[in-house]
């Protein structure tokens, strides 16, 4: 046998990952059989068939057929068909399903009947995806939330991630900046790993996408900005291990499944939408103007002078200060307030369009269904010189080739290009102009040509250092091009074969094809290019991902009301990643700006990057009337990413289910109408690492053009997964004929095992090592109502989804704590991942202006020093919300409809790492904002901005609270007024459905938060620990936009 | 017709996925196996280049090493007029911890080190006739990484005592795996050069005398004498000096602003670190050069406290440049303008002044009398010769001579001389050891004021 299959070893203390060869083996088998059956011939009999569906078309699964007189009867198969052997005297087909209502169909002649059923509980009832394959909601005993298509469609965003935030209950989905396709931070229930990914596993139309990261330069890209979320059919979040448990190795984080649309059996429907719109930033802080700034900046340099003593004949600081004027002055005379520039107004552009179309076409007939589509987004960045376009292409076909094989095939194409702009706090990113002086202005204005340093400016030209103080980064706009553009095409075939009733097997093969091309270029005039005429970059990256899977399943029930779903597989995965990139410099012309035109290659490389995951898996559901539900799952994971001992990991799961209403006790109930109670636990693994990290390495470097080597990893050959095991108890219940509906769950992650990158002493020459150690745990519960508080003519709708979660780190590495003096966050054990850790700020000394801190010290803890090394530090906030949620109102009266959508976040703080140069009471030249006036002028003030001295070192170190506020915010994420024709007028010109709309995003704001934006991490650091701080990071985006959406 | 389709789909995806069992095997591409890579004579060498790319790295002698000397031992020359980071700490002397600069020397000094000792560990796959000089430079390596640790990292060496004042920890073994052996106390300063002169010294004997732009003979003994006259033994440091003079394989250039800004050694180079435009990194260029010349320019050298010191006909006043602004004049060092130029170390020009330095002392004229070394420094940057002089005098053109190349704290503390309010051993002129390691290591002891 392969070597690859050793017995895994039994932990004493971990958990129980039993695993041996032998029940490998059997899993062969299993499949195998499968295999086998394909050669038994189906029976031929005597019967009626055909679809059920729920009433827009959405097939139903396991609906139950039976003959009214007779014995026997059938479940719909996964795509809602059912076949039935009848008698002679057989003459009523019975089709009901719970959340349904029951219908009777008479037989005629005819050998086919359709039937679609009436909902009665719309939540109930509605077919949620579960990975290979799919269930009604009643039916689950797992915890998966569900968006459909509808509530994304035609939102006014550029990425999915952003269409999705606020609408399930658990998932907290947040911006890090305002670019508009930036990446954003899903956590569902909380965040589970220190060092690994802690981001979900996404699945589109069953291919796991490859989750690391794509574009190299500039600031990270959401890797799911080319899907077009207006062919989504719905996104199902899979968040208990029961549900996630079938995705084993990558599930821990959760699982988001993302379903694009099918044609339906109906007439071809063509629908377009075109939406235009505005957007501009939610917010802008407050900075000094010229006169302020030179009040502030000239006191801080006198009381520099005083402290040092400096007289007013020597060396002095008010004269450097006053000469420093007239050099960042320029051309314009300071004293006169000749400038006075808001160059936080230069960062933005205020009123960027945006605009998105699509067309779709869907339809199909009894044998084949299709769905395709064209989509267009063009969305400008509020920052200048950013800018995100995607054009996009799918074509969706489902076949029937005969009676029992289907055939399928769903691809997409998808063409982006963004023009970039840089991780937040780097010279060249737009939100740096605020620390230039206003006193400066921002283009030769004088009318005559002006020498600033070595440079001589136009009139009209932009004035850049010496005279600004920093880079004067507008000349980005006008002397740089950095692009991003990237195909990308997910391309699947399904194959399904029905040798016997019950009985289907699937094939699937799928590529996911991403290719990415950045070009920069960086003229003579920026700061990366003016001391060498010129810098340039091509990088391409490839990334091909490949998936295979086969899989069967096999539905049986028995007269008596037991039914069972048996499913059972294998998957592999592999990924490649090519990347090459050449850098040169020495151009001639700022014109010429491909790397042909490069004096000089300074940098060229390529590299290859490689992972695979082979994975068995299978799961039972068994249900007795519907009453009494079981769940059993697992999977076997292979992956190369771990050491040769432990790359293969067992995730088995459980669950169990009771709909309580379906008791004769409370089926009478006028109060109650459905009421279920569920149960799981499970485990899922995390394997979000790099490549090879089990691996002691040497890498290439080079020295004075002569090739070398370097160790870069020290070897862990016992590498292995981090897991967590997770309950969940869930009630499920509906009230006063289900008018109020919801569900209610309580659940504990507890990872352990973890993926940590355990930090070494720097003298042993590496600075930290991947092992499997220390333990977190999340905990919380979660909250989703669905109310009708009006039907009729006059409808209202509310549903409400909140969440509480609590992490907490339990157990690290010997060595203990993890606090890097890079970031505020710190793991400490006891506490949730990446609390605020630093010195606690208490204010001013009114007597001499003096920064105060506490010196939380045993026994002393309120006492203060003004000496910030004196102080101890400690936890001073947390970067996770406690609360977060979203409340979503659908007012309807007749064609006229109004959604409101607001989203809550709140109980955590925020960190500005930009304080200390930005609120540091005039410490170094960089313009201050407005609250710094505030500071401490004479004894008796009472303040809390310390006395300014240039240089600091008065309460401006930013590891402390002073720069930390209260993060939390209600948001009004989406409001949309929409207006439908009606039917009869429009018949006359032929259109079947006409919609005018407005739709806003982000339009209103309550928060205490007093930066930019609170929905902000900065995209510097995109890891677990380092969340929660602000950099000069982009706001989000507010956005107004009128569409028009016509259906032929 | 169909099943055929069918069979042949499911075959193929059955060998898709059953093949693969095999294809969780799979290699890096970009990186080899720490056994391979010091399996043969080839690969160690390319190890040992990997070990000087460290050694020049932008954090250690890329720049941070000699910067944190100038910063820290600056005042009254220079301000630091950029905004507040690790660097503005080290010149105001409020050291954090924390600091990022701090932390960086140590993690890439030892990371430097470990380097060093791998190869040193494997040096018998060495071929024959490269061993003695791949074993002569990672020795040299290592000596001088530990040279500035225990130089910015302890309280100065004291002639005549057993210099029991805590150093920096000596690892001198490679590091395999992750074990208990990492966790390792401070030695005392003694020990620490010790090691030093005990690793230069061998490789002084094992280094060929020529050795292009790597550490030779000549190097080691080159840096010996520096590491005697901070050891105050001045018999020792001339010796080691004179024997590097008399070589003759070093010539001063004739004009002093030709040593700096090349990608180059050039005839008075004893050891440089290499930059190239493809390769290499040099943070001193970053904070002394405007942005004219892609630095930040947030190192100002004050008129007063540097410039005037200079005789106005100095050439090496060349050097500094002014950057007007409408009725601003600030000053900036131009010995780094050239990112990609290289970054020099140890030149002939410092070795003749160590010997005048030394001579004078000992009231000798080894190799030459003090007073012809000290003109020829002076008359080549165009200076009338001296006739009267006293040790004040080489002291000085020394400092004119080697401004802002990495030398001045540590003479400072050689010479006992305060830097402005601090004394020359005030604990505030001593690099805390970072807080990082104090936290992983409970072996550490902090240094006194941190």
């Amino acid at each position: 046998m392969n070597r690859l299959w050793t017995t895994r070893e039994v932990e004493p203390n971990g958990p129980t990952i039993l695993f041996n060869t032998q029940s490998l083996l059997d899993l062969r088998l299993i499949i195998c059989v499968l295999g086998i059956l394909l050669v038994i011939p189906s029976l031929a009999q005597r019967s009626v068939s055909g679809l059920v569906t729920n009433p827009i078309g959405e097939p139903l699964i396991g609906a139950t057929i039976t003959l009214k007189d007779g014995e026997t009867g059938t479940l719909t198969d996964e795509n809602g068909y059912y076949q039935l052997a009848i008698g002679r005297a057989d003459s009523v087909l019975v089709f009901s399903f719970m959340g349904f209502k029951t219908k009777e169909i008479y037989l005629s002649s005819a050998s086919q009947y359709d039937v679609s059923l009436e909902e009665t509980i719309s939540t109930l009832s509605e077919v949620v995806v579960t990975g290979y394959g799919s269930q009604i909601r009643s039916t689950l005993t797992g915890n998966i939330a569900r968006v459909t298509g509808a509530a994304l469609k035609s939102k006014p965003v550029s990425t999915i991630e952003q269409a999705l935030q606020g609408q399930s209950a658990g998932v907290l989905i947040q911006g890090l900046t305002g670019k508009p396709n930036g990446i954003m931070r899903i956590l569902i229930r909380g965040s589970s790993s220190i060092s690994a990914g802690n981001q979900p596993l996404f699945v589109i139309d069953g291919i796991p996408l490859d989750n690391a990261r794509a574009n190299l330069s500039g600031a990270q890209l959401s890797p799911l900005a080319d899907l077009n979320f207006n062919d989504v059919a719905s996104v199902e979040i899979l968040k208990d291990a029961s549900a996630a448990a079938i995705y084993g190795s990558r599930a821990s984080n959760g699982v988001v499944l993302i379903s694009t649309k099918s044609g339906l059996r109906k007439d071809t429907k063509v629908e377009l939408d075109y939406q235009w719109g505005l957007s501009s930033p939610t917010n802008k802080r407050e900075f000094l103007n010229a006169a302020e700034y030179q009040e502030l900046f000239l006191e801080s340099a006198r009381n520099l002078d005083e402290v040092q003593g400096n007289s007013s004949s020597g060396f002095n600081w008010l004269s450097w200060m006053e000469r420093r004027f007239d050099r960042h002055a320029g051309p314009s005379d300071w004293r006169t307030g000749e400038a006075d520039t808001n160059w936080q107004d230069l960062a933005f552009s205020e009123r960027s369009p945006m605009q998105q179309a699509s067309l779709s076409i869907a339809g199909g007939s009894d044998k084949t269904r299709f769905y395709s589509s064209l989509g267009f987004t063009d969305h400008v960045g509020i920052l200048i010189s950013n800018r995100f376009q995607r054009k996009s292409g799918r074509l969706n076909i489902d076949h029937e080739a005969s009676k029992n094989l289907s055939i399928g095939v769903k691809m997409s194409l998808a063409h982006t290009f963004t023009h970039q702009v840089s991780n937040d706090g780097q010279f060249e990113n737009p939100m740096q102009l605020v620390a230039q002086m206003p006193i400066t202005p921002d283009r030769n204005y004088s009318g005559v040509v002006f020498q600033s340093g070595p440079n001589t400016i136009q009139p009209g030209e932009l004035i850049d250092t010496p005279t600004a103080a920093y880079y004067n980064n507008l000349i980005e706009g006008e002397d740089s091009r950095k692009a991003v553009s990237g195909f990308r095409s997910l391309a699947s075939t399904q194959l399904t074969y029905r040798p016997l009733k019950g009985l289907s097997l699937h094939g699937e093969l799928a590529v996911d094809l991403l290719h990415r091309r950045e070009d920069g270029f960086y003229g003579s005039r920026t700061r990366n290019g003016q001391a060498i005429n010129g810098l340039g970059f091509a990088l391409t990256g490839q990334r091909l991902n490949y998936n295979t899977k086969l899989y069967g399943d096999y539905q049986t029930i028995s007269t008596t009301g037991h039914r069972i779903t048996l499913t059972a597989g294998l998957e592999f995965q592999a990924s490649r990643d090519d990347r090459s990139e050449v850098i040169g410099q020495d151009f001639p012309l700022d014109a010429l700006r491909t790397l042909a035109s490069a004096a000089d290659i300074s940098f060229g490389s390529s590299s290859i990057s490689e992972s695979s995951f082979l994975s068995y898996f299978t799961r039972l559901n068994y249900n007795y009337q519907q009453r009494y539900l079981l769940t059993l799952s697992s999977r076997i994971d292979g992956s190369s990413k771990f050491g040769q001992a432990k790359r293969y990991g067992w995730f088995p799961a459980a669950s169990l289910g009771w709909v309580v209403s379906r008791e004769s006790f409370l089926s009478n109930s006028r109060i109650l109408s459905f009421m279920k109670l569920r149960a799981s636990y499970g485990l899922t693994g995390n394997a979000f690492i790099t490549n090879f990290r089990s691996l002691g390495l040497y890498a290439a470097e080079s020295y004075n053009n002569e090739s070398g080597l370097q160790p870069t990893q020290l070897a862990n050959p016992d590498l292995s997964w981090e897991s967590t095991l997770q309950w969940n108890l869930g009630l499920h219940f509906g009230l006063f004929d289900d008018r109020l509906s919801g569900e209610i769950d309580v659940y504990n992650r507890d990872t352990r095992d973890l993926l940590l990158n355990v930090q070494l002493p720097y003298t042993s020459g590496f600075s930290s090592q991947l092992r499997n150690i220390g333990r977190m745990e999340n905990k919380g519960i979660e909250l989703v109502v669905y109310l009708q508080n009006l039907v009729g003519e006059f409808s209202w709708k509310t549903s409400l989804n909140m969440a509480w979660n609590r992490n907490e780190v339990k157990a690290l590495a010997n060595e203990g704590d993890i606090v890097d003096p890079n970031f505020l966050n710190a793991v400490k054990v006891g506490h949730p991942l990446g609390v605020f850790y630093g010195v606690e700020y208490a204010g001013v000394d009114p007597a001499n202006g003096d920064a105060l801190f506490y010196l939380n010290q045993e026994g002393q803890e309120r006492a203060t020093t003004n000496d910030f090394n004196q102080a101890n530090f400690t936890v001073i906030g947390n970067p996770h919300p406690d609360w977060f949620g979203g409340i979503t109102n659908t007012f309807q009266w007749k064609g006229l409809s109004l959604d409101l959508n607001l989203q809550v976040v709140f109980g955590h703080e925020i960190h500005n790492y930009a304080g200390q140069w930005m609120s540091c009471q005039a410490c170094w030249l960089d313009n201050q904002t407005k609250d710094q006036l505030d500071r401490w002028q004479k004894p008796g003030d009472q303040t809390v901005v310390p006395k300014a001295i240039l240089f600091g070192g008065n309460g401006d170190q930013w590891r402390s609270s002073r720069y930390l506020s209260d993060g939390s915010y209600l948001r009004l994420k989406t409001l949309s007024l929409a207006y439908d024709w009606p039917a009869t007028l429009l018949r006359k010109i032929k259109i079947k459905s006409l919609r005018l709309y407005l739709s806003g995003q982000n339009l209103w704001t309550l928060t205490n938060y007093d930066g930019w934006d609170p929905e902000v991490s900065t995209d510097v650091w995109t890891n677990n620990v380092n969340v929660g701080s602000d950099f000069y990071s982009v706001p989000q985006a507010k956005t107004i936009v009128f569409g028009v959406k016509v259906g032929f | 017709m169909k099943s055929t389709f069918i069979y042949s789909y499911l075959t193929i995806l059955s060998i898709l996925v059953f093949a693969c069992d095999a294809k969780l095997d799979l290699e890096p591409a970009q990186s080899i196996s720490q056994s391979i890579a010091l399996s043969t004579d080839e690969n160690v060498q390319a190890v040992l280049n990997g070990a000087y790319d460290e050694l020049g790295n932008f954090g250690l002698f890329g720049g941070v090493v000699p910067y944190s000397s100038e910063l820290l031992a600056g005042d009254g020359e220079m301000i630091w007029a950029g905004f507040a980071n690790p660097d503005s700490e080290i010149f105001l002397k409020q050291i954090n911890t924390g600091n990022l600069r701090v932390r960086g020397i140590w993690q890439i000094a030892y990371r430097t080190i470990n380097i060093a000792n791998n190869i040193l560990d494997a040096i018998e796959v060495v071929k024959e006739a490269d061993r003695a000089r791949v074993q002569g430079e990672a020795l040299f390596i290592r000596a001088i990484t530990y040279f500035e640790l225990v130089r910015l990292f302890a309280k100065s060496y004291q002639a005549e005592t057993t210099n029991r004042q805590l150093g920096v920890p000596l690892l001198l073994q490679p590091t395999k795996d992750s074990k208990e052996e990492v966790f390792v106390a401070r030695s005392t300063v003694e020990e620490v050069y010790l090691q030093v002169l005990s690793d230069l010294q061998q490789a002084e004997q094992l280094l060929p005398l020529q050795n292009d732009w790597r550490a030779s003979s000549y190097a080691a003994s080159a840096l010996l004498a520096r590491v005697f006259i901070q050891m105050q033994d001045f018999e020792q440091a001339l010796t080691k000096t004179e024997r590097v003079i008399q070589s003759d394989q070093f010539q001063l250039l004739s004009d002093y602003a030709d040593v700096f800004n090349r990608e180059v050694n050039s005839t008075e180079d004893i050891f440089a670190i290499q930059n190239t435009v493809q390769d290499g990194s040099n943070s001193l260029n970053f904070i002394f050069a405007t942005p004219e010349f892609n630095g930040l320019g947030s190192v100002e050298v004050l008129q007063q406290g540097h410039l005037d010191l200079y005789d106005p006909t100095d050439l090496r006043l060349k050097l500094f440049y002014p950057l007007r602004t409408a009725s601003d004049t600030a000053w900036y060092c131009g010995k780094w303008n050239l990112q990609s130029g290289n970054i020099g170390l140890i030149r002939l020009s410092e070795l003749l002044l160590v010997r005048a330095e030394c001579n004078m002392r000992l009231n000798s004229e080894v190799g030459e009398a003090p007073l012809v070394d000290l003109n020829r420094i002076r008359s080549r940057a165009g200076l009338a010769d001296k006739t009267q002089f006293n040790l004040e005098d080489i002291l000085l053109e020394r400092r004119l001579e080697l401004a802002f190349e990495g030398q001045k704290l540590h003479d400072h503390k050689r010479l006992k001389k305060e830097v402005g309010r601090f004394e020359y051993d005030a604990p505030e002129l001593i690099l805390p050891i970072p807080q990082r390691e104090i936290d992983l290591n409970p072996m550490l002891v902090q240094n006194e004021g941190y």
